[in-house]
């Protein structure tokens, strides 16, 4: 076969323009694509795989009432590892593909400053779940937070303990690490402002074997209500178990950690009765209930924040690109931040300036072992 | 008054613990002349044998038993798999052998059973007494009781049985025990089951009051190391002694001056003894080698 200098020249441009008009169709593709660090494997791969799929609920409801800009969602995971290098190259690789239009980031804070620098650079939205403040204060405009802050679960903690059960004499114990100490500021500032400030501000080191001098300082104090930040369960069930032991009954309004599955099996009975706050309870509202039985159904065990944040992650995104009616990033930020009184599994979406979507907690009771709800608490500052 | 002996009695069971693993430390080092740092590891898997057998459903007594002679058999396997190959080289290469042993121990039990604490219930019903104005907690009088019972059966064990004796002369000088037709590589295996089961039995001990956790054994291994240097780096008594007395100076310093510096006064009574004692209460001067 001969080839002709025609056919030679067409063929060659047609070569070279192939990539790019492949390239040009990929862009305007039949999905809008969404991409998900998250952990498949590494220490946290359970709770991984329930953040998975609470996006992936998102995005059947999204799809089947509608889609995105008409078309259909489509979600890509990259495994993060659970560590800090893991999540950069996992975002690095989503943020390779040009057509990803927004990103779900980590429920750890640590992992989210790990990736923030990039996130910057590449100039998508990126949602994430880390509680730390400093995430969304930090002069990075491209994350998105969708469980409320740590400033404002000690606001939470001082209020109720002060004005729903009325108590005045705190102790507050809290770790060491970053985020004890940031909980024990914020709550021992949030009381002294209610006019309460506590008689014992007490920190304790991470990984310890016995909390009996902890209890005697609290005993001794005559303290009559206890708040606390602890980041480990097994701390949180030594300290338990030792303070019923020695005969302390006094109320105790905890952190996250106090509701947290693991805690309740560890500590068991001397966990009964305590109050905790939480970012999702599923009695909280009508969205909390429908994402808990949508959950249920569809997973077979019980919902937790692991996957309401990234529920409401997707949905909030999706509603936020078709309200921007582009796939422009900047337009995307704008219509995020313009939402207003949007109810999702995790509570009701007022995005500030910041990028914080929630401003408020739940409080739950430990009953006998089960989790209810009592009663939300929101600030609008 | 009550505060103080409140805190004696916690001081004391914690300080027992210490002292069950520093035992280990001491018979290893007696036998081989090397530190095993893995013998927090062997706590930490004894305690998840027995929530194995446990959840299978087995009796407690039978669960103990199966944990502890599980711990007898990862002895042999310590010996041959990490003591031995390395046995004729300077103490450098087993030692990094058995940090090696120690994450791969605590990696492996990771993996077959993920990162989640467990509970383990202890041996009594009741959780403790209260005597007066004192708690005492039942696991706690437990421990003490077993490490009173050790202590007694170390001393009858090597003072007045021929297999201590063996033993003994082994740890004294390999050459000389071997000339007089002792089998020296069986007596370092015997110390090794022995030190595994005892790790095993800290573990076990100590399980219900810290919960299962795979950091269980590192942090416990690492006060009991410094309360075998505070003892004597090869004494049976200074072990005991020295974990007894870390326990009540941590619990103490926690109580009286800082509790977020609890850890840091073990340490800082390891360093003064390191430099002003370096033998320790009891022991040579052999402590640098550690």
């Amino acid at each position: 076969m001969k080839l002709t200098r025609r056919e030679f020249s067409a063929g060659l441009a047609a070569g070279l323009a192939a990539p790019a008009l492949i390239g040009s169709a990929r862009a305007q593709g039949a999905t809008i694509k969404i991409g998900m660090c998250a952990p498949v494997t590494g220490p946290a791969a359970e709770s991984g795989g329930y953040a998975v799929k609470g996006a992936k609920l998102a995005l059947e409801a999204v799809n089947k009432a509608g889609g995105i800009l008409g078309k259909q969602g489509e979600l890509i995971v990259e495994d993060d590892q659970t560590t800090n290098p893991g999540i950069v190259l996992a975002f690095s690789k989503l943020a390779a593909q040009s057509d990803i239009v927004g990103f779900l980031g980590s429920i750890r804070s640590t992992q989210v400053h790990a990736m923030a620098p990039d996130v910057l650079k590449l100039g998508k939205p990126v949602m994430i779940g880390g509680t730390d403040p400093n995430l969304t204060h930090m002069g990075n405009k491209w994350l998105f937070r969708f469980r409320p802050n740590d400033s404002y679960s000690g606001r939470v903690i001082a209020e109720y303990g002060v004005s729903t059960l009325g108590k005045k004499k705190w102790a507050v114990l809290h770790s060491t690490d970053a985020f004890g100490t940031a909980g024990g500021k914020a709550l021992t500032e949030a009381l002294t402002k209610a006019g309460a400030p506590p008689v014992l501000d007490q920190g304790y080191a991470n990984q310890s074997q016995d909390f009996t001098p902890v209890v005697l300082a609290i005993k001794q104090s005559g303290a009559d209500i206890l708040g606390s930040y602890f980041t480990f369960e097994n701390d949180l069930g030594i300290f338990a178990r030792q303070l019923r032991q020695l005969g302390v009954n006094i109320p105790w309004v905890g952190s996250p950690s106090i509701v947290n599955i693991t805690a309740l099996k560890l500590a068991g009975p001397a966990l009964y009765n305590t109050f905790g706050v939480a970012d999702y309870a599923e009695d909280s509202s009508e969205a909390s209930k429908a994402f808990g039985k949508l959950y249920r159904d569809a997973v077979k065990v019980a919902p937790d924040n692991q996957s309401s944040w990234t529920f409401d992650a997707i949905t909030v995104l999706a509603a936020g690109i078709n309200k921007a009616g582009s796939t422009e990033p900047e337009k995307i930020r704008e219509a995020i931040l313009s939402i207003k009184k949007f109810p999702g599994a995790e509570g009701e979406y007022n995005f500030d300036q910041n990028g914080d979507g929630l401003h408020g907690y739940n409080i739950v009771k430990n009953e006998k072992g089960s989790i209810l709800f009592d009663k939300h608490i929101e600030f609008n500052d | 008054m009550d505060l103080i002996l409140q805190l004696l009695f916690t001081g004391i069971g914690i300080g027992a613990v210490y002292a069950l693993v520093a035992l280990g430390f001491v018979l290893i080092f007696r036998a081989t002349n090397v530190v095993n740092f893995a013998q927090g590891e062997f706590s930490m898997v004894a305690a998840y044998l027995m929530v194995v057998c446990v959840e299978l459903g087995l009796p407690y007594w039978l669960s103990f038993v199966i944990a502890l002679a599980g711990m007898a058999l990862l002895g042999v396997i310590f010996n041959l798999g990490v003591y031995y190959p390395l046995r004729h080289r300077t103490y450098l290469p087993v030692i990094i052998a058995t940090i090696g042993a120690s994450i791969l121990l605590a990696n492996s039990v990771l993996a077959i059973y993920g990162p989640q604490p467990q509970v383990l219930q202890g041996w009594f019903d009741t959780p403790g007494i209260q005597l007066g104005p004192v708690y005492l907690d039942s696991q706690y009088l437990l421990i003490i009781a077993v490490t009173i019972g050790l202590v007694i059966f170390n001393y009858w064990f090597f003072e007045k049985t021929l297999l201590g004796k063996k033993l003994q002369a082994t740890s004294q000088d390999k050459e000389m025990a071997s000339l007089l037709g002792i089998s020296v590589s069986t007596m370092i295996m015997i110390t090794f089951i022995y030190s595994a089961v005892l790790g095993g039995l800290a573990g076990i001990l100590v399980a219900p009051v810290l919960f299962v956790s795979i950091q269980m054994g590192s942090t416990i291994a690492l006060k009991a190391f410094a309360a075998t240097i505070i003892g004597g780096f090869g004494d049976v008594t200074g072990a005991i002694i020295g974990g007894l007395a870390l326990g009540v100076i941590e619990t103490f310093g926690a109580a009286y001056i800082s509790v977020p510096y609890k850890d840091g006064f073990a340490f800082l009574v390891l360093i003064a003894f390191l430099i002003f004692r370096p033998q320790g209460i009891f022991g040579e001067r052999v402590a640098e080698k550690a």
